[in-house]
């Protein structure tokens, strides 16, 4: 039985469950692990206000992922779809493949040995990163003692089903930005520089953080970002002393602060893991998707991103509610999430999405 | 294997996929820019495209490829493995005879553009570096991918591209479910989806295989020639390359429609998609080109959205309609028309609105401004800086942002090494070099041996934004409030475009006895909306104070990033009355300016003075601090916005 790889830490992390309120940044966050290709959250908000914290904490409920053994990017042997050229030259006679409606996995001939479990994790991307270190670079070591090219894989390569955490997205340079969207956009990242000519898989979540007051984030990006939410300081006193409540506690004692939570935390990632399974099950009504078409042509977003997201998301809800079949709860949340950036602002208009007209048009509607 | 989404499972788009049809029936026509907003397929259609081109082969050139990939370079592996200099081919080598495909071709760096535009331009790729010479043929059509809002094309690479189209989100809901649904069933299960599409996809493949057996017969007759010199003169086109891509249009439409003959109605329909992108003047043409060829599915109604783009145009959406006299109007592509040709280096032209565009120079109006709309479209010039030895900036942990371009030799000690091109020149000396042991290793000996004179660095490249700093009098003089109004225009609409430039604006309004930082240096345009709401006038005229903090900001701004570009616009009318310490009030802000001067910042005077009293005072600052200086009678944003203009460009 193979063991389950976990990150060795001194110190257990601030706990996810500990978090006070923020439940729209928690709620994204959790339907963006439900499913991976939902498009990424971006957290816009002031400082101080647990976003990184969330982020991180997140390591602890995130599922538990087969890979194949030894691919340098984690290859999914239940899905060829998405294998790397080593993989799909290793493997080719596998029969790896999930039929994803019925939400059973094949027969596949994988033995022990070629499987490793290990959880999804969250990498770091930092704001000075260069794009050799992004994207990937010649192997030194190997063209100096064999003379030959060999790639040595980056970031891209290592976020490979798993999450990539940008903070302070909207400081980070242009060409590394235009690098992170290609790959988000393809799903591949393809090198074309400094000797090298490879491409190889980069699926991942992309998780930004940013204060507004930084400076705007450049459309194009923004509108990768499957969800959005503007996070705020809790106005409430009696939040706010319990944040200042915990947050001592735990840096009192980490470990019995984060052992208090255990059971909280166990039972949301058997939660998540749960919607994970039952996500290809959920089904919509086409009354369902009219509503969001006529919702995303009123409020006159640009291309088709919003409604896909949008649908998408509220399926993620439905499955984390543990229904299948999507209903106006799931599209309320979803609405929330998945359209506040994607309104087209003129110049000088403050562009801000009328949340209570969104509910109204949505509660009335029948699906 | 990747499943990409399958080009007949596209809903809509329809001009995309003819223009995208036509260029694979006919190479000749030179490739196609497709210009739109994001999530409408632009990239998704050319992917799915590479499966219907038998034997073209649609190559990727990411945005981040460097040069020696690009045209090619020492394979370094053969020189360390047979002592020999043989030449490892870029992508150029690998496009010849094929298509290129640039997704959001607006980003790519100055260099790459440059080396694009010699190739196409001569057909060659020639390759003259590491001691290596070699030249190959290179003609390939290129198709490109952008979205207008962040940024624009430079109008010779515009010019390269055959053919143009727009797209735009579907505005009909059926329509938008329909696109829903087959995106997520292909999302559940995109071998099934793909498998069921292929029929479907095949169909398209044979016409187009039709299409290019035919086109070699296909004649173009004096009709049909005369007419797309008569277009392409009443388009005032630049060159003669409009009416050769039209006629080669209108030969891949009639080999499509399955005739031998391009007849004056082809190449009316293919002015629709040569013409667009090159024309100076509006045209107007009869009927819309022919829609989606033998698919049989049911047409979308089209509306070509002209995105966010330049603030400065109105946004206009063309219907297209098989009965309606189609105008192409180059006015309509305001985001196409505004790239000026940049020289490598050399500061660029601004890029003006276009001239004599009459009525067209203004935004949709602004509510609760003046009600002048106020526009700005100022393109500061892409300084390449480039960083290297003996320029460490401070400010950078290590002197390695921005993107590498090429290499060069260092001088003296350098840790931002091009491994690359540094193995490049090893390789090319391993003959005269032992095989050396790499010291206390046992045993291992090194493949390649690097010495010191091998290193190269990296060049890089990172673009300057500018500070826009506005010093404005809001004294109690007539038309302060006025003239705040305006300013805060001013600024809107240059954040507004801001984020493609990376520049930064700031205001800082000086009355009574201080100056106060009324924005603070920022790209948010949030902010400005926030800190720009309440514009107090009122007192007397600090202009010396005004001008010093206005100094300090810029020079923060400096300190932080060495290479941004500096300008300062002071509005006012120069009637200074207090003084900085106890002594004259207009002498202290001259000395004030002088010291503007003194560090290098451009600058700008707007002078409002007004009345029969000229007192001239303002244009003595001018004098001092060596700036600009215009005259306005009232102020308003359109002065503001065409002077600043001027101003920037050099």
């Amino acid at each position: 039985m193979n063991e389950v790889n976990e990150a060795q830490r001194e110190r257990p992390g601030y706990p996810f469950c500990a978090i006070v309120g923020q439940q729209a940044m928690k709620e994204g966050l959790i339907l963006n692990i439900i499913n991976p290709w939902l498009g990424g959250i971006l957290l816009r908000g002031e400082k101080g206000t647990a976003k990184s914290t969330a982020v991180r904490a997140l390591a602890d409920v995130l599922p538990v992922q087969r890979r194949i053994a030894g691919c340098r990017f984690g290859c999914d042997p239940d899905d060829d779809s998405f294998w790397c050229a080593e993989c799909q030259a290793r493997y080719a006679g596998k029969e790896g493949g999930r039929d994803r409606k019925q939400a059973q996995v094949r027969p596949t001939d994988w033995a022990e040995t070629e499987i490793v479990r290990s959880r999804m994790q969250v990498i770091n991307l930092p704001v000075s990163a260069t794009e050799d270190r992004v994207v990937g670079t010649l192997d030194i070591e190997y063209a100096l003692k064999e003379g030959k090219k060999k790639f040595e894989p980056g970031i891209l390569a290592e976020v490979n089903r798993n999450i990539l955490y940008v903070d302070e997205v909207n400081l980070l340079d242009d060409h590394v930005v235009d690098v992170l969207l290609d790959a988000a956009a393809m799903g591949v990242n393809s090198i074309e520089r400094e000797g090298i000519s490879y491409s190889h898989p980069s699926r991942f979540v992309l998780i930004g953080t940013m204060n507004p007051e930084e400076g705007d984030l450049r459309p194009q990006l923004l509108d990768r970002f499957g969800l959005v939410v503007d996070v705020y300081g809790e106005e409430d006193v009696e939040a706010r002393v319990e944040v200042i409540k915990r947050r001592l506690a735990y840096e009192g004692d980490p470990v019995g602060f984060a052992a208090a939570y255990r059971e909280e935390q166990a039972t949301l990632s058997r939660k998540i893991a749960a919607a994970q399974r039952l996500l290809p099950q959920v089904t919509y009504s086409p009354q369902c998707l009219r509503l969001i078409a006529e919702i995303a042509v009123q409020l006159g977003v640009d291309g088709h991103r919003a409604d896909l997201t949008f649908i998408k998301a509220a399926m993620a809800h439905a499955a984390y509610m543990g229904r299948t079949k999507v209903e106006k709860a799931d599209l309320l949340t979803a609405a929330r999430l998945a359209l506040p950036h994607r309104l087209r602002r003129k110049p000088f208009e403050e562009g801000v999405l009328d949340q209570d007209a969104l509910d109204r048009i949505i509660s009335a509607a029948t699906l | 294997m990747n499943k990409v989404f399958p080009f007949a499972a596209v809903l809509g788009q329809e001009r995309v996929k003819t223009a995208l049809m036509l260029n694979v029936v006919n190479p000749r026509i030179g490739g196609v820019l497709i210009c739109g907003a994001k999530g409408t397929a632009k990239s998704t259609l050319v992917r799915g495209l590479a499966e219907l081109t038998d034997g073209m082969e649609v190559v990727n050139l990411p945005l981040n490829v460097t040069e020696d990939r690009l045209v090619g370079s020492l394979d370094w592996e053969q020189a360390v493995r047979a002592g020999r200099k043989s030449f490892c081919p870029g992508l150029l080598y690998q496009a010849h005879g094929h298509f290129l495909y640039i997704d959001e071709v607006n980003l790519l760096g100055d260099s790459i553009v440059n080396i694009l535009l010699e190739v196409a331009s001569t057909g060659t790729n020639t390759v003259e570096r590491e001691g290596l010479s070699y030249s190959h043929p290179a003609r390939f059509a290129l198709i490109g991918s952008m979205n207008p809002e962040e940024g624009s094309l430079r109008s010779q690479f515009i010019d390269k591209f055959g053919l143009y189209v727009e797209t735009g989100g579907e505005k009909e809901t059926a329509v938008r479910v329909a696109i829903m649904e087959r995106r997520l069933a292909y999302e559940a299960d995109p071998v099934g989806f793909c498998a069921q599409w292929q029929a479907a996809n095949r169909k398209i493949r044979t016409i187009l295989h039709r299409g290019r057996a035919l086109l070699g017969g296909v004649k173009a007759g004096e009709e049909a020639q005369r007419t797309a010199a008569e277009l392409a003169q009443a388009g005032r086109c630049a060159g003669h390359r409009a009416e050769i891509t039209l006629v080669e249009t209108a030969k891949a439409l009639a080999a499509l429609a399955g005739r031998t003959e391009a007849t004056e109605r082809d190449v009316r329909q293919a002015a629709a998609y040569a013409l667009p992108h090159r024309i100076r003047e509006s045209l107007t043409l009869e009927s819309a080109p022919e829609q989606g060829k033998g698919e049989g599915r049911q047409e979308a109604e089209q509306q070509v959205r002209q995105s966010g783009g330049q603030p400065d145009r109105a946004d206009e959406a063309t219907d297209q309609d098989e009965a309606t006299d189609r105008e192409v109007s180059s006015e309509g592509l305001s985001p196409l028309n505004s790239g000026a040709g940049q020289g490598d280096g050399e500061p660029a032209a601004i890029t003006e609105s276009k001239e004599g565009d009459g009525g067209n120079d203004s935004a949709s109006p602004v509510p609760g401004e003046d009600g002048t709309a106020l526009t700005l479209e100022i393109k500061l010039s892409r300084r390449d800086r480039i960083t290297g030895p003996g320029k460490r900036n401070k400010t950078r942990t290590d002197g390695r942002q921005g993107k590498y371009i090429r290499y060069r030799q260092p001088v003296g000690k350098t840790s931002d090494i091009a491994l690359d091109a540094t193995l490049r020149a090893a390789a090319c000396r391993q003959k005269t070099r032992a095989r050396e042991r790499p010291g206390g290793k046992l045993g291992e000996r090194l493949a390649l041996t690097v010495r010191p004179e091998d290193i190269r660095e990296k060049v890089r490249e990172s673009r300057s934004g500018a500070v826009i700093l506005f010093a404005v009098d809001s004294s109690g003089s007539m038309g302060a409030h006025k003239r705040m109004k305006a300013v805060r225009g001013a600024v809107m609409s240059l954040l507004n475009e801001a984020y493609q430039k990376r520049d930064k604006v700031g205001v800082v309004a000086f009355r009574q006895d201080r100056a106060e930082v009324l924005l603070s240096v920022t790209r948010s345009v949030d902010l400005a909306q926030k800190y720009l709401k309440n514009l107090p006038t009122g007192g007397r005229t600090p202009l010396a104070l005004g001008l010093e903090r206005a100094f300090q900001l810029l020079k923060g701004e400096k300190r932080k990033n060495p290479d941004c570009l500096l300008y300062l616009v002071v509005i006012s009318d120069g009637k200074a009355n207090v003084a900085l310490r106890n002594g004259d009030p207009l002498a202290d802000a001259l000395q004030a300016g002088e010291a503007i001067r003194y560090e290098k910042i451009s600058s700008m005077v707007l002078d409002t003075e007004q009345g029969y009293l000229q007192f001239g005072l303002a244009q003595k600052l001018a004098q001092a601090m060596d700036s600009r200086y215009v005259k306005l009678d009232k102020i308003s944003g359109q002065e503001i916005r065409s002077n600043l203009l001027d101003l920037i460009h050099r």
